[in-house]
């Protein structure tokens, strides 16, 4: 049972990275119809950024989200006016199949990018406080997991009351519920999907730095994207209340899991639910848009 | 009239190559660009005609080539081997991808993205190994069959998706890509013709696969089921032309050429390339390079050479 307990707390401590990692590409897709199935890949950039800043500069991790997160925006400003622009003008299918071929394409560049520049080996930052472990009644947390698990709850509250309580909060979620109407509201919908868009990128920035606290190298795009993928699914697209809920959920399955079968498993069990939940309840468990 | 004594020349001067020249190299690439042909084939008939994108191609593929590689050991010949191959290539999509209709645009896409995802990570925990030929199979290992296996398969595979696509069926397939509710509006039964798309993509897959057991002689098992073989075609296919016969042929022998002398000259950098070309393609020339060449060729005063 204390095993069971271990490893459950282990999958809830990931399951809340995995609500991070999922909350860019759910608003991103829930405000414009864009699916960025690279989402993965700029993660593990911003994990790259962030051992940079770490090995060079002698940053703390936690501190170096200061850093890595405005980056991001400014690359995600580029991309869109570069690549993303063009696509607005579709509907809304076409917009889904290029924005998912043309991140397609991106989740080939950004991989190799990184290999070129940090070759394909392992890395992670190691900080003086990798390794120390809380114990609560014999269950052993890493203070890293516990981190994470702050940072998800309090960047997924703050976005909310972003959206729900500010001015341009709310112009974002009139725009993702419709355009025309939002336009004719005076909303300059071009701008707000401009703003949301490198928001999603800047939002690839908080998971990375956690991500680069422990082992990883340039091929955990496509698993980081996938994670994101089952979350958004769990969660209902566009939906960012139920990420974090969402990404604890599969924390939860995936511990079971590998409690029960094994740890080669481990991400079986995420995709088999997902494969399930799309034929069955393709609209999310909880199937409203934000 | 023309263009078929050209095909004709051109088929024989391909079936004539082992008997002048059996350089290995020149007999790899050609393999090379009919696996190429046939997966971008396989996964045109689904997302360039029938417009489903499928990132789960690799599942086929790896399915036809672990099936081929086992009874082919067992002493079954290959052209039999690879026809069982294909046909549990059939079954496995029978069983689980059928059912994926169900998922509509990107929920197809990421469905199968999963599936192949399943399928990769469960043969890595099976079979962890690698798959030897034994000693008697190398000791007369020789590409020239294996040459001749890939040229007939390739040869059928191109006049198979030219005879449906020309068929009402492709009609069917492409109403489907343009319009899905407008196609069932006027009496298409899309889900049938869906379930023919991909029946003869899985097969077509599935010959891939068994043809690439035939080729490499020892490799990790799950080499095959690499996310790779899902996402190369798709590449290729956009390259050349989605939605045509020839298109993936000129995407096949681009990728595979360009491959070779960037492999060389470039080493890491070239996949980087081709992501950068896969992008700048969709965003600006969605009809491929063989869109280009017939804009090129009408806007020359010539005629469409009407390709697709």
């Amino acid at each position: 049972m204390m095993h069971f307990a271990q490893i459950f707390s282990y999958g809830l401590l990931s399951g809340a990275l995995y609500g991070l990692v999922a909350l860019g590409l759910s608003l991103v897709f829930g405000v414009m119809n864009y699916l960025i199935i690279a989402h993965g890949a700029l993660i593990m950039m911003a994990a790259y950024m962030t051992f940079w800043a770490f090995f060079y500069l002698k940053i703390d991790p936690f501190l170096c989200i200061l850093l890595v997160t405005p980056a991001f925006f400014v690359i995600g400003w580029i991309l869109f006016k570069v690549l993303y622009q063009s696509l607005m003008k579709f509907s809304e299918g076409e917009k889904i199949k290029n924005s998912l071929l043309i991140s397609f394409g991106l989740l080939l560049v950004f991989p190799n990018l990184a290999i070129l520049f940090w070759t394909a080996d392992e890395r992670a930052v190691a900080t003086a406080y990798t390794g120390k472990v809380l114990d609560l009644f014999g269950i052993r947390l890493p203070y890293i997991g516990l981190g994470g698990v702050a940072l998800a709850i309090i960047v997924i509250i703050a976005l909310h009351l972003f959206l729900t309580r500010t001015y341009f909060g709310k112009a974002i979620r009139a725009v993702s519920q419709d355009h025309e109407a939002a336009t004719l509201m005076g909303i300059n919908v071009n701008r707000i999907c401009l703003v949301a868009f490198s928001m999603g990128f800047a939002l690839a920035g908080i998971p990375g730095v956690i991500t680069s606290l422990h082992a990883f190298n340039p091929g955990i795009s496509m698993d980081l994207t996938n994670k994101a993928l089952i979350v958004l699914i769990l969660a209902g697209f566009g939906s960012i209340k139920g990420v974090l809920i969402g990404g604890l959920l599969l924390g939860a399955i995936e511990a079971t899991g590998v409690y029960i079968v094994g740890a080669p498993y481990r991400e079986v069990f995420g995709l088999i639910l997902f494969v399930l939940i799309l034929m069955f309840r393709p609209q999310g468990l909880t199937g409203k848009k934000a | 009239m023309k263009r078929i004594i050209l095909v004709a020349l051109l088929l024989v001067c391909l079936a004539v190559v082992p008997l002048i020249t059996t350089r290995e190299y020149v007999l790899s690439l050609i393999i090379l660009i009919c696996i190429y042909t046939i997966m971008s084939h396989s996964w045109n008939l689904l997302g360039g005609f029938t417009g489903q994108i499928s990132l789960g191609h690799s599942t086929f593929f790896g399915i036809g080539a672990l099936v081929f590689r086992y009874l082919w050991l067992k002493g079954i010949p290959p052209y039999l081997a690879l026809g069982a191959g294909s046909l549990s290539s059939l079954l496995l999509a029978s069983v689980i991808g059928f059912p994926a209709f169900k998922l509509k645009g990107h929920y197809f896409s990421i469905g199968t993205l999963a599936l192949s995802m399943i399928a990769s990570i469960t043969i890595q925990n099976i079979f962890p190994g690698v798959s030897f030929l034994p000693q008697e199979y190398l000791k007369d290992y020789s590409l020239v069959p294996v040459y001749y296996m890939a040229f007939i398969v390739g040869t059928i595979t191109i006049c198979l998706v030219y005879a449906l696509t020309h068929s009402k069926v492709g009609v069917a397939l492409v109403s489907i890509r343009e319009d899905e509710d407008a196609a069932e509006a006027i009496g298409v039964n899309s889900f049938k013709y869906k379930v023919i798309a991909m029946s003869l993509s899985t097969l077509i897959a599935g010959w891939g696969g068994g043809l690439f057991s035939f080729y490499v002689a020892s490799y990790y098992y799950y080499v095959p089921f690499d996310l790779g073989w899902s996402f190369d075609p798709v590449m290729i296919t956009f390259i050349g032309g989605p939605g045509t016969v020839i298109g993936p042929v000129v995407g096949s022998v681009c990728f595979v050429l360009l491959k070779e002398l960037f492999a060389i000259s470039l080493g890491q950098i070239n996949v980087l390339i081709f992501g950068i070309v896969f992008i700048l393609i969709i965003l600006f020339l969605p009809e491929g390079l063989i869109g280009l060449m017939e804009r090129l060729w009408r806007s020359k005063g010539g005629q469409s050479v009407g390709m697709a």
